[in-house]
């Protein structure tokens, strides 16, 4: 865990959880492991709120525990899942994209509250979406639990484990905790529901100009006084399927920009079959062949056969190598490099950080020493065709930024400077490390700005929300026009352009969060894969 | 010659080479002699041995020219002559001093009427001892115009993808053709010049290469291969990273909260913000 890592890790858990559970979770994911009192005594809280920390982790699906060998159980949390954290608006955007609004929600649902059974998620949604809809039509649940089965199909969403029938004898101790576990085939399949019923409109306490909905509420309430048919299974949103979803668009918009919109929905094609068939940290996906494509191909496209043929031969061809052919049966066997595919993104993003920070003749040094490996000073002119002065000057900047390094061939066993060769060459892996470092303190940075200038406006927030209040509240009893528009008054014309500068200031920031995240996605794909690729050689 | 003995032949031959009316060469069957040329003869007349023997080295490099050191190991004559004969010489006008580009204070002499080699002088992207760089950026654009017009008719073309292809392809002789016409070059180019250009389109991520086979004769192929090139988009559009002002932070590393630079105080956010 870097320094960045741990401080973005802390504002992240501040930010969505509070202090408390910053401090815990912070202290955790510096020192890995711990059993509990040892959390009580280094953290100096007291034991029952450290209690209440720990479920919150742990129902957030950000802290996990286990029983060690002596007996004890120990509590981690993970920095990895916690700079999911970041991602989730991408993730609710995903949903919404594909299964609509209901979907949105259904994810939406499933983030804030972190493990959830069904009929609660399909209840809470229902409501939500007859607040939406307009008077008098509400939302039946056999759409929404339709929805929430697709999700499960797609394995969007998955169960969590849970805590295992008791089978054991009787007499034998009890463990300390229980062991969660899940069973394969389990995890996406969605138990039978009755779910019958439909949305209901709720009304906020503050609005109660319709007397009458009030005894409603309260008949509504009495009915789900029952306990759910679904206890104890509960769903959770399956975070690496989305990743694996994220790093499909990204290939296949790489597709579509080199090449053509028809290549790109082929290979979208390929990555939709291989989905449930290949693991998230495969190299390849299975191959497929040719006639499979043709029928999976959707619906709008229809295009021949042979023409199909010939793409995939194009794109087997290219020098991107993102699609290779492995064999020719069945009208040609093709699969997806991911890896490789993986591997130009990143060098792609690498490119871009480069060429915008130093400029396009930098970018063009750098691509020219990634093509060929190492280089000394005066080839590194030549092929570049820049002049001296001006390559050694880039090559020096990009050099004290680490994003080229020197390899040192000595002629004499003495390793006089004047008698070695020095080499230029780049480092991807160590360069993209480099790279995802900068981009946590980034993030971290931008969402320090936000807290400040939040924190700045404080007291002109506090009066427009008083303001708001009052407006309501007038509005409700039914004041007149000349009273309202006085309380308006209270806001003067440049506060209330302070506040326009305020929104548009946090939306920005929230937006290059957002954008940030993209490029942290990218590079720890590259380097999670890179990792899993070199621990499967021999 | 029939009508000498083998001794007076000795004589006259040693007086011819004193006289420098002969030139001595060896070859595997023995010594053989040559008649000089009688203007070069004219022109040594006056010049001691040493000076003949620094001619004769410089002569012997050829278009590449030769260092003055190098002619001291050769001669085995000290410096201080050396540098006396290069002057006497350069005065008779029988040798220049060429200025090598590939290390700028040293020089090279060669013979008077030869041209300099092309790796002395940088070829056709020097001129005078400058690399000329607008000259360079001028060409690298427009090869790129000719391959991006290139591929935009071939995808215009809407036909089956094979062939939308292989259209939006140029070899370089097509390329080196089109420039040629354009006559936007001084200095005649050569095709391998042209493909050092097209080598720095793709170092810029514009332009990808492959190498196909080609039939012996047909236009532009070398040994038997053809190098195609063809005009590419990005594959990403410019990352997140480098959209917020962190990104290309010139200071990032001594940012931190509560410091001389923090994200609260950064001047860089505040104008981004504005915008």
């Amino acid at each position: 865990m870097t320094q960045a890592e741990i401080k973005l890790c802390s504002l992240l858990l501040q930010e969505h959880f509070g202090e408390i559970v910053e401090k815990i979770g912070t202290y955790l994911v510096r020192t890995g492991g711990q059993p509990l009192r040892v959390i009580v005594s280094d953290t100096g809280t007291s034991l029952d709120q450290v209690k209440k920390a720990l479920c919150v982790l742990i129902q957030h699906n950000l802290g996990t525990y286990q029983i060690q060998k002596r007996g004890f159980v120990e509590y981690s949390v993970q920095c990895s899942r916690v700079l999911c954290i970041l991602r989730y608006p991408r993730y609710i955007y995903t949903a919404k994209t594909l299964y609509g609004d209901t979907g949105e929600l259904i994810v939406e649902e499933l983030l804030l509250n972190g493990k959830m059974p069904m009929s609660a998620v399909v209840t809470k949604v229902a409501d939500r979406l007859t607040e939406t809809m307009e008077d008098g039509k509400t939302m039946d649940y056999t759409e929404v639990s339709s929805t929430f089965v697709r999700l499960a199909d797609t394995h969007f969403v998955q169960r969590c484990p849970g805590v295992p029938d008791a089978s054991g004898p009787s007499d034998s101790a009890a463990p300390p905790a229980p062991t969660l576990v899940i069973d394969e085939k389990d995890m996406y399949s969605v138990p039978r529901l009755n779910l019958i019923g439909k949305g209901k409109r709720r009304r906020s306490c503050d609005d109660d100009d319709n007397g009458e909905h009030k005894a409603k509420k309260q008949k509504q309430d009495l009915e789900s006084q029952e306990p759910p048919p679904d206890d104890g299974i509960y769903w959770q949103v399956n975070r690496d399927r989305f990743h694996q979803h994220f790093r499909d668009q990204a290939i296949v918009s790489a597709v579509a920009n080199r090449m053509d919109q028809t290549s790109s929905e082929i290979v979208r094609t390929m990555l939709r079959m291989s989905e449930v068939t290949t693991s998230s940290n495969a190299a390849y996906t299975q191959p497929l062949s040719s006639n499979e494509i043709f029928r999976s191909l959707p619906a709008g496209y229809n295009i021949g056969k042979q023409v199909l043929d010939q793409y995939l031969t194009l794109l087997a061809d290219d020098p991107l190598e993102f699609i290779g052919k492995s064999g020719d049966s069945g009208g040609g066997m093709y699969v997806v490099n991911l890896h490789k595919a993986l591997a130009s993104l990143a060098t792609a993003t690498l490119e871009s950080i480069v060429q915008e920070r130093f400029g396009s003749r930098c970018a063009r040094i750098f691509r020219l020493l990634l093509r060929k490996k190492h280089l000394e000073q005066k080839q590194v002119e030549d092929f570049a065709m820049i002049p001296a002065k001006e390559a050694k000057d880039m090559l020096y900047k990009m050099l004290s930024e680490n994003f080229v390094s020197l390899q040192e061939i000595p002629k004499t066993p003495d390793h006089a400077p004047s008698r070695t060769f020095y080499l230029y060459t780049v480092n991807v892996l160590a360069s993209t490390r480099m790279l995802l470092h900068r981009c946590y303190k980034s993030v971290a940075n931008l969402i320090e700005r936000r807290q400040y200038e939040t924190r700045e406006n404080k007291r002109l927030l506090e009066k427009s929300q008083r303001v708001e209040a009052i407006l309501a509240s007038m509005q409700a009893t039914g004041a007149e026009e000349v009273q309202l528009q006085e309380i308006e008054e209270m806001i003067t014309a440049p506060e209330r352009q302070q506040l326009e500068s305020l929104k548009h200031t946090v939306n920005k920031i929230d937006a290059s969060e957002n954008q940030v995240d993209e490029t942290i996605f990218l590079l720890a794909s590259y380097v999670d894969s890179t990792v899993v690729a070199a621990a499967k050689k021999p | 010659m029939p009508h000498t003995d083998a001794q007076q032949r000795a004589m006259a031959i040693n007086r011819l080479l004193s006289m420098g009316q002969l030139d001595l060469l060896r070859s595997n069957a023995g010594l053989l002699y040559r008649v000089k040329d009688s203007q070069n003869t004219s022109k040594m007349k006056g010049s001691d041995n040493q000076e003949k023997l620094v001619y004769q080295i410089i002569e012997d490099a050829g278009n590449k020219g030769i260092w003055s050191r190098d002619i001291r190991y050769k001669s085995n004559l000290p410096l201080t002559e050396i540098n006396k004969i290069l002057k006497n010489l350069e005065s008779k006008k029988l040798i220049k001093a060429v200025k090598s580009v590939a290390a700028s204070k040293k020089k090279v002499y060669m013979l008077y009427n030869l041209q300099p080699d092309r790796s002395v002088t940088g070829g056709a992207w020097y001129s005078d001892q400058d690399f000329e760089s607008e000259f360079v950026e001028v060409l690298n654009q427009q090869c790129f115009k000719f391959l991006q017009s290139k591929a935009e008719a071939a995808r215009e073309s809407k036909q089956n993808p094979m062939i939308q292809r292989n259209s939006s392809f140029a070899s370089s002789h097509e390329v080196w053709k089109y420039i040629c016409e354009l006559g936007i070059s001084k200095v005649e180019l050569s095709m391998e010049d042209i493909e050092t250009i097209l080598n720095t389109l793709i170092y810029d991520g514009k332009v990808e290469m492959t190498i196909i086979a080609a039939k012996e004769g047909t236009v532009g192929s070398v040994d038997g291969q053809m190098k195609l090139y063809r005009a590419v988009n990005p594959i990403i559009q410019p990352t997140g990273l480098v959209r917020t002002p962190c990104g290309l932070c010139p200071v990032f590393d001594d940012c931190h909260e509560g410091g001389e630079i923090s994200p609260s105080n950064c001047i860089y956010m505040t104008e981004w913000l504005e915008f």
